[in-house]
């Protein structure tokens, strides 16, 4: 079982084709999300992510629909998905991050939901 | 981080008998099923089970001590979800709004 972040954020005045170019193309991740970027955004594509305190991460795409849909697995666990919507005044983002497996706290939250799974 | 995050990593403790429980173990620092069994209007046996279940789930420690199994609660699983929670929760709240200055900037520039 795992954790989940969910984020939504508007960007009031930006179409979803500016959107999906800051989430897909390398050099505007280098801008948001990581120091150094390296993205294939097609499904199997490779992604690596390096951070300034020497993190580095890497990923493997999982669904790429452009302007809809980026769903990243880490290599180390875990999932991101973005979502884009048109939204009227602009474009609506939502982010999904699923932690790797936390054995111990998560198969408890499995237990105690499983009749809703 | 929001207010309602945390709560959510509580959530894995979704029973509010097994909460229960593991709040009188948190309050007595370690207990026997019998000990507990005896402050609650349950079974010995259904209290066993219960604080296997948690055992299991990594949210009790077990030590055996002759004939019984004394818990103690282990904060670690907790703290590992909360802290994982935490970070990237804030990680992402930091990215977006770069990510919204980005975009602006992005487009002023077309």
């Amino acid at each position: 079982m795992e954790l989940r972040i969910e984020r939504d954020v508007l960007f009031p005045a930006v179409n979803r084709d500016e959107v999906w170019e800051a989430l897909t193309d390398p050099e505007r991740l280098e801008e948001w999300f990581a120091t150094e970027a390296e993205l294939d955004p097609v499904p199997g594509g490779e992604g690596v992510f390096r951070w300034g305190d020497g993190e580095e991460r890497r990923a493997t795409v999982r669904e790429a629909e452009p302007e809809e849909r980026l769903v990243l697995d880490w290599e180390d666990g875990g999932e991101v998905v973005l979502e884009l919507e048109e939204v009227e005044g602009g474009t609506r983002l939502h982010v999904t991050e699923t932690s790797p497996d936390f054995a111990a706290a998560l198969e408890l939250h499995a237990l105690a939901w499983a009749p809703v799974g | 981080m929001g207010p309602g995050r945390v709560e959510h990593v509580f959530d894995a403790l979704g029973d509010p008998g097994r909460r229960a429980l593991v709040a009188s173990v948190a309050e007595r620092g370690t207990a026997t099923a019998t000990q507990l069994a005896a402050a609650l209007p349950v079974t010995r046996q259904a209290v066993a089970k219960q604080l296997a279940q948690l055992a299991d789930a990594g949210l009790l420690g077990a030590t055996k001590v002759g004939r019984e199994t004394r818990y103690r609660v282990t904060p670690e699983p907790l703290a590992e979800a909360a802290a994982w929670l935490a970070e990237v929760g804030g990680q992402w709240d930091e990215r977006l709004a770069t990510l919204g200055r980005s975009l602006t900037r992005a487009r002023a520039e077309r």
